[in-house]
């Protein structure tokens, strides 16, 4: 049995190397690098459409997770990769538009990848501790007049860093990065465990790691950046707090590969996530999670992230928050 | 609903073949994933995840649960046998349970693992059950001053895994310390001793770290000396772990597991730094302190009981606040999300069947790993009989696979190969390794908190003495100081 | 080998990397932004405590050597090797296996690495076993493989050339 395995192992083998020249992509098994840790949101999220997206491409996809440096070494082992589709990567707003708009030392920039979707949005919301005294948006920018506010974020460079600075800015505060200190933490849970123990004063992060404290009373919202509402969410959107600008910051997930990847890849990913994206045990997943299911073609994606990727330089750029060295 | 009431809906939930099974279907898997490098528990409850999706929310947990803990005493195994721990929270299962194998005791030493393992899993059990809503409140406490403090006591560790001179124990503890600041910087988001490298930037892999200093030494050594091994009694690992070893070391078990209960139920701590507190309590304490880290059977005890202790105890913080505790926790609340289910206070109240079903569950699963752990042992034991001329390749060839897989690069094997000849040279000049690594997960811990601390109070020191739980972190550590000096003074021969 | 000469020579180890890593590493491999409001949060702070402690440390030792340690061997040191030059041979032939490993993983694939470095190792030891050796290293690899893959789905390097299932 081992022997005649072997042997038709070499053979198969053989023949791979031989046929890869004409055959059809995929014709093996596609390598997906999660770039953050097991269980995280990105993991999760990825894990989930990892089948239905299987069964749209007809070949097993190889789930990996190379963590590190907020999504960085995963990114570079797909950045570095051979463009020929087989190695992909489940992109997320953190590595991919707060971490190149925020680091000049990031080994990579958005022109090294080549999106084909971005399927999930996660809408942020911002949080206190209910016995903080703290009612409204108004109250939180009124305390940091008075000083000593601060926010968590679960590291350099990651949304909830940004988010923070950027939800300050927007409701008057003139210098967020002297007027609030940042109090970063190694990770999205211990950040919002730094905020339930009275570490920092609030949060803005993606609804999903907030609505089981908000469910419980332990946290309350303040405000959601998205246009709608969210359902678990007693809390403002920003447009009608009048502030449409915070519109850009959202979470979100896509799939990139290598810069050189061909056309008819991209476009064979652009239907098989359509396809995926109807699998009911896929959306059902991603609502309980908090997430919003949005599709977008290669072209969207694109279109999407370089905007908000745009609007965090801008706003990196005007508070000098670039990281230099 | 009173306790009776609850127990029943609980029981209601869990009286069943399949919730059972499950449990039990989840500590062997983790028992075997936990037994090969690499592949620690936390891979392996991340793995089970995508598998629970479609369960009930009672079977699921109860699966994840099982694998984690299956996956902490599974660790225990290779550390014994080819000391490569199987996860890390059995690092300080090494240094007396392989020195007992090369004795020949594999048996014994894997028997009183799975012993030690399974007592501190029902205390700790226990102690979930019963103190879940005081001890959460209490971990609340823990803001980075007081984990600053806390850290700090633990640094004394070193001095007890130190061995025969302190100097070289401090010497190993700074090097660890070192390695641990390469990567991205916490605060400013900028690199420290990367040289421009990507893979550099997330710091150097802790398991890399670990099989390489622990693993491939041996294989180094074996080259300097291929015949060395021969002249010992390397007899096989048929003997047992009686009832009076168990009760020899019960007293290091409670204790061991108490300070599991303790670390683990706040959050942040994790398995690893509680097994080595309790070796070096145990050390300290014991009659034969000078046995430890020479096969004294006590000190395996203490280690297993320490990071068994933990296992439950996580789940404290998780049910009572939703608060994970480690990576394990974190994976198991993404589990609690997908059903719907929303740990915290309210918990208790909306889903209360839930959490007494997972009670129920929990106290069976101390007597399943002992069923398991068992069987396990026996399969395992005859690894200690394979020559060892052909074991080492293999655990190389295992080591390559295993360090490759928990992050699926292989720049961390190149990091495991360095570390290996690390430890060999600290090997040759008689530098203790645990100090190294003890340092290398704490070193990081200390650093960060001192820093949140520092930016909390904008720079104002008196925040590190902010409350009687720093304070009291503040005299436990002066005392053993204390102790320390006054007992290196007291020998003959100073300071060795 | 005395614990006075072992104390002495780590303590100067010890002593000069702490110069190395103040004077040299720190300064140009530690970054740190220009506008770093207090010098205790500075990302320099704490490599500079560490490389202190590690001077402070290094002279113990040295003043540890220069006056209490005992200048009686250890009891349980090796004797002069047997063997002369061979186990430094050997050492060498290790870490050439292990760089080996290390440039041909990613293009020969783990599997067919781990076999070559499984056989190099196990004649290195000069097992008294070759033919269960040869056996292993082919089956170890193969076994390991099929499990990491195909039951913990790890995407094991394939390499460019022979591709497993």
């Amino acid at each position: 049995m081992k022997l005649r395995t072997l042997g038709s192992v070499i053979a198969l083998g053989v023949g791979l190397v031989a046929g890869a020249a004409m055959a059809e992509y995929p014709e093996r098994p596609i390598n997906m690098i999660i770039p953050y840790g097991a269980g995280g949101a990105t993991d999760i999220s990825a894990r989930t459409i990892a089948e239905a997206l299987g069964t749209a491409a007809g070949t097993p996809l190889i789930m990996a997770n190379v963590t590190g440096a907020g999504g960085a070494t995963g990114s570079v082992a797909v950045q570095n990769a051979k463009p020929d589709g087989y190695t992909m990567l489940f992109a997320r707003v953190g590595s991919h538009s707060v971490n190149p708009a925020m680091k000049a030392t990031l080994p990579y920039t958005l022109d090294d990848f080549r999106f084909v979707t971005v399927y999930e949005i996660n809408p942020v919301a911002c949080a206190v501790r209910p016995d903080s005294g703290i009612e409204s948006m108004d109250d939180l920018v009124a305390k940091v007049a008075e000083g000593g506010v601060s926010y968590s974020s679960s590291g350099v460079g990651s949304l909830l860093h940004l988010a923070g600075a950027m939800v300050l800015k927007e409701f008057g505060v003139e210098n967020p990065l002297t007027e609030a200190t940042h109090i970063p933490q190694q990770g999205g849970g211990a950040a919002a465990t730094a905020v339930l123990n009275g570490t920092a004063t609030f949060i803005c992060t993606n609804t999903s790691a907030l609505a089981n404290f908000v469910a419980n009373n332990q946290l309350k919202a303040l405000m959601v950046t998205t246009e709608e509402p969210v359902v678990g969410f007693d809390a403002p959107t920003a447009n009608e707090l009048g502030k449409p600008r915070l519109n850009a910051l959202v979470g979100w997930t896509g799939i990139a590969g290598p810069a050189g990847l061909p056309d008819d890849v991209s476009a064979k990913w652009g239907d098989w996530i359509t396809e995926a994206a109807q699998d009911a045990k896929f959306a059902e997943t991603m609502s309980s999670m908090g997430s919003v299911i949005d599709v977008m073609s290669p072209d969207e994606a694109i279109a999407f992230i370089n905007n908000q990727y745009s609007v965090f330089r801008a706003l990196v750029d005007e508070l000098g928050m670039r990281i230099e060295g | 609903m009173s306790l009776m009431d609850s127990l029943a809906a609980g029981l209601s939930l869990v009286g069943n073949v399949e919730a059972f099974l499950m449990l039990f279907i989840g500590l062997v898997v983790g028992v075997v994933a936990g037994a090969i490098p690499g592949l620690s528990a936390t891979m392996a409850v991340a793995l089970t995840l995508p598998f629970t999706f479609a369960m009930t929310p009672i079977n699921a947990i109860l699966l994840l649960l099982g694998v984690y803990k299956g996956g902490i005493f599974g660790g225990s195994i290779p550390a014994i046998l080819i000391k490569t721990p199987g996860t890390p929270a059995s690092s300080a299962t090494i240094l007396d349970g392989h020195p007992m194998a090369e004795r020949g005791e594999a048996g014994r030493a894997l028997g009183m693992a799975l012993y030690a393992s399974c007592t501190a899993d029902a205390v700790s059990n226990l102690a979930l059950i019963l103190f879940a809503g005081w001890l959460a409140s209490f971990a609340l406490n823990f803001g980075p001053p007081e984990f600053f403090a806390l850290i700090l006591f633990s640094l004394t560790i070193i001095a007890g895994v130190s061995g025969e001179s302190l100097l070289r124990g401090a010497l190993s503890a700074l090097a660890g310390l070192l390695l641990a600041t390469i990567g991205l910087d916490l605060v400013y988001g900028t690199n420290r001793f990367t040289f421009g490298d990507p893979n550099m930037m997330g710091g150097l892999n802790f398991i890399a770290v670990l099989i390489g200093l622990f693993a491939i030494p041996e294989i180094i050594a074996m080259a300097w000396n291929p015949v060395a091994h021969l002249g010992r009694t390397r007899a096989l690992g048929k003997s047992r772990c009686t009832f009076a070893d168990y009760a020899k070391s019960f007293k290091s078990i409670i204790r061991g597991s108490l300070i599991g209960v303790f670390l683990g139920s706040i959050p942040g701590i994790g398995a690893a730094p509680s097994a080595f507190l309790s070796y070096s309590e145990a050390r300290r304490t014991s009659k034969n302190k000078a046995n430890f880290g020479k096969g004294e059977i006590e000190g395996v005890a203490a280690s297993e009981a320490g990071n068994n202790g933990v296992a439950g105890a996580t789940l404290i913080p998780l049910l009572a606040l939703g608060v994970p505790g480690d990576v394990i926790t974190a994976i198991i609340i993404g589990a609690f999300m997908v059903h719907g289910l929303q740990p915290g206070p309210m918990m208790f109240i909306l889903n209360v069947d839930i959490i007494y079903g997972l009670f129920i569950g929990l106290i069976v699963s101390s007597v399943f790993l002992l069923v398991v752990g068992s069987v396990a042992i026996r399969g395992f034991r005859f690894v200690a009989d394979v020559p060892k001329r052909i074991l080492m390749p293999g655990v190389l060839v295992l080591c390559i696979y295993g360090v490759f897989a928990v992050n699926n690069n292989i720049f961390d094997v190149g990091v495991m190969f360095v570390m290996g000849w690390v430890g060999y040279i600290m090997m040759r000049n008689r530098i203790p390794a645990a100090p190294f690594l003890i340092a290398f997960i704490l070193g990081p811990l200390l650093e960060d908190n001192f820093r949140q601390s520092m930016l909390m109070s904008g720079s104002d020191p008196s925040i590190l003495f902010r409350g009687p739980i720093t304070w009291f972190f503040w005299a436990l550590t002066a005392i053993t100081v204390f102790a320390i000096t006054r007992s290196t003074l007291r020998k003959t021969v100073p300071l060795s | 080998m005395s614990q006075k000469s072992l104390h002495l020579r780590l303590g100067i180890v010890a002593s000069l990397f702490a110069l190395f890593l103040v004077l040299y590493a720190i300064p140009s491999f530690v970054f740190a932004p220009s506008n770093v409001g207090n010098i205790i949060l500075s990302p320099k702070f704490w490599p500079f405590v560490l490389a202190g402690l590690t001077g402070i440390v290094g002279l113990s030792l040295i003043f540890n050597a220069m006056t209490a340690a005992s200048d009686a061997p250890f009891e349980d040191e090796e004797d002069v090797h047997p063997e002369g030059s061979a186990p430094w041979m050997r050492l060498g032939a290790l870490a050439v296996i292990m760089m080996i490993t290390m440039v041909a993983l990613p293009r020969l694939g783990m599997v067919w690495t781990t076999m070559l470095a499984f056989a190099a190792c196990a004649f290195l030891f000069r097992t008294r076993h070759p033919k269960a050796a040869l056996v292993c290293a082919v089956v170890v690899p193969l076994l390991l493989y099929a499990f990491f893959a195909h039951v913990a789905g790890v995407a094991v390097p394939q390499g460019d050339f022979v591709r497993l299932p």
